[in-house]
């Protein structure tokens, strides 16, 4: 019952926004040019799918997402872990990463242009400096938390340094790098978009930009709502793999 | 017990930089603990009898002096001194069993790991809690697992640093009948830190009485009483009394005012 009520209560919004949205559209409120009704929208989409058109420019994109997010969150986690364990290797590194954390991704996507034209490469290094950075920062912050209390019993139970590397102080970072890659999964979704639109002759956001060049907005908002709608998608996969590789410290949080 | 691994305290001394000044927590410690005896170190809070322990297990060094165990002078953590601390420190993510076999040595065969992890759960009374995770286990049976990890090391002294203190009184009586049933049939020098006065004679062979900070060694009182040992005896009282004698001192208070 309670549920229930929650399901209705979560969708009453965006549900009003479409009656809205599509009345005023009806009753010749809002210009068709720029904001097509839903049921124009929904036409627009099977279109689209029909003709392959979205799944194909979303796969483009989503490989690109794939490559430089899996580049950025690996380098991420062993410089972040390398950075979290050496106090000098941080104190070397540190301003650095203040430094070049603040610039925006989209300011680099001119000069990766000039250096890796605008194929494939330079949409992977976009993705790949976006998605780094918040691995970066939440695998070192984890793996400076780490409890010296549980140090100690590695100590003294003899364990090598490497054994205390895997099974202490990484398990422990783990929260806090998943924190890290979530994060940088969205960045990076956000960054292949950007990168599409600025220069690109395929996907998703190279599909945008498209067909504000022939005046279709309703291809437009087709292409940004699947953007929402990916992202969302991808969020709930990686948290439903966050609460099963991460079971005990949800048990914790239960019983405590 | 063929090894050698006799504890000795030589001349140890320890003092801490506190704030550019010096605190001198413990003074000319001499000790010998034999293979395979119960020491209980009691004092007052802040008297250095958890320093002592930390530097015997390697996790600190005396400023002065030097601990042995056996003919090895202790400088770092070495796997023949285990410890069993206050918290249970067991990994949260690791279930029970896992958490056990992380004590055990790396050249084990998986067979044998088994076999070593089964023993040392049904020796503390862990029987079906092997795939619970730490989070699921009351403050007794951590510390009850706490202990297993740190046995199935194989130590030939395990330290126990005021283990039973975050425990409720019932609770503390049945794991003090555990820590006795299993020094009894593991055969390992066990020395305890404890401000519990009745847990030390109920475990020990010897308790060492330390003083007021600088920590210096006052008094030494044997206890030969049959184990189990009855704590309403008079025997058990008598040297709970000379304790307390010892810790409060002449105040001209009557002593049967304390007990």
């Amino acid at each position: 019952m309670k549920k229930s009520i929650d399901i209705i209560l979560k969708i009453i919004a965006p549900v009003l926004l479409i009656i809205i949205w599509q009345v005023s559209g009806s009753l010749g409120v809002l210009n068709e040019h720029i904001l097509p009704a839903p049921s124009v929208l929904v036409q627009a989409f099977i279109k689209l799918i029909q003709n392959g058109k979205l799944i194909t420019n979303l796969l483009i994109s989503l490989s690109r997402v794939f490559k430089g997010y899996l580049l950025g969150a690996l380098i991420g986690i062993i410089l972040g872990t390398i950075m979290g364990i050496s106090r000098g290797i941080n104190r070397v590194l540190s301003s650095l990463v203040s430094i070049f954390r603040p610039i925006p991704m989209i300011a680099w996507i001119p000069l990766l242009i000039l250096g890796l034209g605008i194929g494939e490469e330079s949409k992977v290094a976009v993705i790949l400096i976006g998605s780094l950075w918040p691995v970066l920062l939440n695998t070192i912050s984890g793996i400076l938390s780490v409890d010296n209390k549980l140090l100690e019993v590695a100590k003294t139970l003899e364990k090598n340094k490497i054994n205390i590397l895997v099974n202490v102080i990484l398990p422990s970072a783990w929260p806090s790098i998943f924190t890290g890659l979530r994060l940088g999964i969205s960045t990076a979704w956000t960054c292949v978009v950007a990168a599409e639109m600025v220069a690109a002759s395929s996907g998703i956001g190279y599909m945008i930009t498209y067909a504000r060049e022939l005046s279709q907005p309703e291809v437009v908002l087709v292409g940004v709502f699947s953007i929402g709608f990916i992202g969302l998608i991808i969020d709930a996969l990686i948290g439903t793999l966050q609460k099963r590789i991460l079971r005990w410290s949800y048990i914790n949080n239960r019983d405590r | 017990m063929v090894a050698n691994n006799e504890v000795h305290f030589n001349n140890v001394e320890k003092v801490f930089p506190l704030d550019g000044e010096y605190l001198e927590v413990l003074d000319r410690i001499n000790l010998d603990i034999h293979p395979g005896e119960f020491v209980s170190i009691v004092g007052n809070s802040g008297c250095g009898k958890s320093t002592l322990l930390k530097m015997l297990v390697g996790l600190d060094n005396p400023t002065k002096g030097e601990i042995k165990v056996g003919d090895r002078v202790v400088d770092s953590p070495k796997s023949d001194v285990g410890i069993v601390f206050q918290e249970a420190r067991l990994f949260p993510w690791l279930t029970i069993e896992k958490n056990i076999e992380f004590g055990i040595e790396k050249n084990v065969s998986k067979e044998n790991r088994k076999n070593i992890i089964r023993n040392a759960i049904e020796l503390v009374g862990l029987l079906g809690f092997e795939k619970a995770y730490p989070a699921q286990l009351s403050g007794g049976m951590q510390q009850r697992a706490a202990i297993a990890r740190a046995l199935v090391g194989k130590p030939d002294v395990l330290l126990l640093d005021e283990p039973f203190g975050a425990l409720d009184a019932f609770t503390r009586i049945s794991m003090q009948n555990e820590v006795l049933k299993i020094w009894e049939k593991e055969k390992r020098t066990m020395i305890l830190v404890t401000h519990d006065i009745d847990e030390a004679i109920f475990l020990s062979d010897r308790i060492v009485i330390l003083s007021e900070r600088p920590g210096r060694i006052k008094e030494i009182i044997s206890v030969n009483l049959e184990r189990p040992r009855d704590r309403s005896r008079e025997e058990f009282l008598h040297i709970r009394k000379k304790i307390l004698t010892s810790f409060i001192g002449n105040t001209g208070l009557d002593l049967e005012y304390y007990i």
